[in-house]
């Protein structure tokens, strides 16, 4: 099942290739007429003439979605105030070690997740099995990332970094939350 | 008779094509092309029938060991994206430059560029099938050295060191392209060096009367060739270093690199790697869609401003490949990562306007549907399909949801084997009639090929684009269970793959077989006796 923002890139992609196999299709299409007309009905200076505001049309596009994004990046959402739990998160080639292992709804937690060897990722997934949170373990450092639960249950983090011959292995089974 | 062979220029269509009088020199080409087609194509067969194994073991039809299951996945990658893609498109790039005029000077770097291909593709395949060097085709530092008791340091040096010699490969075909474009064949009317390289890279179509040429219009398949010989020249060298230092790594226990800065030497090559693919594609849709809708490539100014900002900005993308890569307090990744996700945006460019271009020369042209060409229009939908793909995976915001998933797995299968790979097809219905001298044995098996091709393997992406947005974990030998019933469904559509490939084959083969040759010129191709 996928998140919201999961389910949002879909729509928001498949809106966009629907549009353009429209547009192919008609391109594709409108080789019959130039089969016709021996493909000498088509003004080649006037297309161009438009290829640059073709060119103008894609930037701004980009351009407001860089400005709807951005501020959205994993490191401008991440802030320094304080958190009513830190849970320490640290990989290990071929598990997690996790403290402490249980939190309340309605907590803000804050995982601080880094690796003791290679670089791991922590990747939780609530009990309908879908990816909430995604945080890369990197030896050496820490990387912090916030939550604040909802949902009671036992919640599941896999390694989504490879690291190695058991990295499918790589689980931790039960992060609990509770009422 | 087929009729998937090139056409003719149309009189005064194409001015710069060239019917190259150099006999000599044209054969020699054919026949070191058609070597990178045979031998690419070779190590398709072999990544192929890898990249099988993987997704039947992740399906729980067949039983693979963990460590092999990821050596097999290291191979996989590194063949089918380098070894077969990669080197095809290298090789198929100087047919096509020989096309428009421009005949390879020596072949000095282009036989560097086959025999260290091949070295080091023979030295990946035994280090991880044989050595079980399983760190995949990224090896992210420091993973080689912790290989869990699977591999040696020793292996890890010896694999390193092989993927040196596909480095060196790329260098030298590099500096091979740019030997040929900034020549003599430019037809400089002044024949200088600024002017010849302000021509190569599409200053002649921005200022004409500053940079004139003999040729009235440059080739445009020249500028994605020489920007993409630039930019992965200087791309190489950054990768280089990282393998140099695990090879001093290997034999020195002591030595070590800072992993952060080892991510950044990776994608500094990692991420234009993708181009060494893409522009020589583009540059071989420059070519042949012209030829099918019998008129000139519609392109204009905007297409070589679009070129130049690929020149620079490719070299400046790399970071949104380590979007996830914020620790606390480093601020210098985070910097990157804000920087670097328009400047990725601004790659879209290149693309958008040859898109455009593309597009205009169809639009109500006369287009001659064959095989060859329908294998081009399909393989220039996918790149759009990929290339929206390309744009949510450069968007940081999204990296949560994205990032090491099957959707990225999904994303660069469209994008490598749907839009590059399907023109690798449509080059080789396209190209080899007048390579081999005989035309194809059976169109109609083509279009069964392509069919199905395009019908499974849009299948099997689509499948692990879902999962990924479901959050499948991208390299997992066995995926949880809640991903079954889509791999399931997706094996099914690999084997419409699987089968498409064979009809190709026995095509191929039939086609081989067949003689005698119908264009007695391309003889010498084959070795025959006939000057």
């Amino acid at each position: 099942m996928m998140t919201s923002l999961g389910t949002g890139i879909a729509t928001g992609y498949l809106i966009f290739v629907a549009l353009g196999l429209i547009i192919a299709t008609a391109i594709l299409w409108s080789t019959k007429a130039g089969r016709r007309d021996k493909g000498v009905g088509v003004d080649i200076e006037r297309a161009e003439r438009a290829e640059p505001w073709w060119g103008v049309f894609v930037v701004v596009l980009l351009a407001i979605l860089l400005g709807f994004t951005i501020w959205r990046a994993p490191w401008f959402t991440e802030d320094d105030s304080p958190r009513d739990v830190q849970v320490k998160v640290e990989g290990i080639q071929f598990g997690f070690l996790v403290q402490p292992t249980k939190v309340r709804t309605g907590q803000d937690v804050q995982f601080n997740v880094t690796s003791k060897d290679v670089n791991h990722a922590m990747a939780l997934y609530n009990p309908q099995g879908q990816m909430i949170m995604n945080v890369m373990a990197i030896p050496g450092y820490t990387i912090s990332r916030s939550y604040r639960f909802t949902e009671p249950g036992t919640y599941v983090i896999r390694c989504l970094e490879f690291c190695g011959y058991q990295h499918h292995k790589m689980i931790y089974p039960a992060f609990q939350v509770t009422a | 008779m087929t009729t998937t062979a090139v056409p003719p220029a149309p009189a005064g269509a194409l001015p710069y094509d060239s019917e190259m009088p150099m006999a000599l020199v044209q054969a020699r080409t054919r026949r070191f092309v058609l070597r990178i087609i045979w031998t690419s194509t070779a190590f398709l067969v072999i990544s192929g029938i890898l990249g099988l194994l993987l997704r039947l073991r992740q399906a729980e039809v067949i039983s693979l060991g963990d460590n092999f299951w990821y050596a097999v996945m290291t191979a996989h990658g590194i063949g089918a994206f380098i070894a077969w893609a990669g080197f095809f498109l290298m090789g198929i790039s100087f047919w096509v430059l020989m096309k428009v005029g421009f005949p390879i000077r020596s072949f000095a770097l282009p036989e560097v560029m086959y025999w260290t291909m091949v070295l080091g593709v023979i030295g990946i395949v035994l280090t991880t099938l044989l050595s079980g060097f399983a760190g995949s085709w990224v090896f992210l530092y420091p993973l080689p050295f912790f290989s869990a008791g699977q591999w040696s340091d020793t292996v890890t040096g010896v694999f390193s060191f092989s993927v040196l010699m596909a480095g060196v490969s790329i260098l030298a075909y590099c500096a091979a392209i740019l030997q040929t474009t900034i020549s003599p064949a430019l037809k400089a009317k002044k024949d200088t060096l600024g002017q010849r390289i302000g021509l190569t890279f599409g200053f002649g179509l921005l200022f004409p009367s500053r940079f004139k040429t003999g040729r009235g219009k440059e080739p445009y398949p020249v500028l994605p060739l020489a920007v993409n010989a630039v930019d992965m020249f200087l791309a190489t060298l950054p990768f280089a270093l990282l393998l140099v230092f695990n090879i001093i790594q290997s034999v020195n226990n002591g030595f070590s690199i800072n992993v952060l800065l080892a991510g950044n030497l990776l994608w500094a090559f990692g991420h234009p790697v993708v181009y060494l693919l893409l522009f020589p594609a583009a540059a071989t849709y420059y070519y042949l869609i012209p030829r099918y809708a019998g008129r000139e490539l519609v392109a204009g100014k905007a297409v070589a401003v679009a070129w130049l900002i690929a020149l620079t900005m490719n070299l400046f993308v790399w970071a949104h490949h380590l979007y996830m890569n914020y620790p606390d307090g480093e601020n210098v990744q985070q910097t990157l990562g804000t920087i670097m996700q328009p400047t990725t945006y601004a790659l879209v460019l290149p693309s958008a306007l040859s898109l455009y271009s593309i597009a205009a020369t169809i639009w109500r042209s006369n287009f001659q549907w064959n095989v060859a060409s329908k294998f081009l229009v399909a393989g220039i939908i996918s790149w759009l399909v990929a290339g929206l793909q390309g744009i949510i995976n450069a968007t940081a915001a999204f990296q949560e949801t994205l990032h090491n998933t099957l959707w990225i797995v999904g994303h660069f299968h469209n994008m490598a084997f749907l839009n590059m790979g399907l023109l690798i097809f449509g080059a080789m219905y396209a190209f080899l009639p007048e390579l081999m001298g005989k035309p194809w044995w059976n169109e109609r098996l083509g279009s069964v090929h392509l069919w199905g091709t395009v019908i499974g393997a849009y299948g099997w992406v689509t499948c692990q684009m879902i999962q990924g947005l479901e959050g499948a974990p991208r390299r997992w030998a066995v995926l949880p269970e809640q991903y079954l019933t889509l791999t399931h469904i997706s094996l099914g559509f690999l084997g419409l793959l699987v089968a498409a490939q064979l009809v190709f084959a026995y095509n191929l083969w039939t086609t081989l077989r067949k003689s005698p040759f119908d264009d007695p010129s391309a003889v010498s191709v084959r070795g025959g006796t006939q000057a």
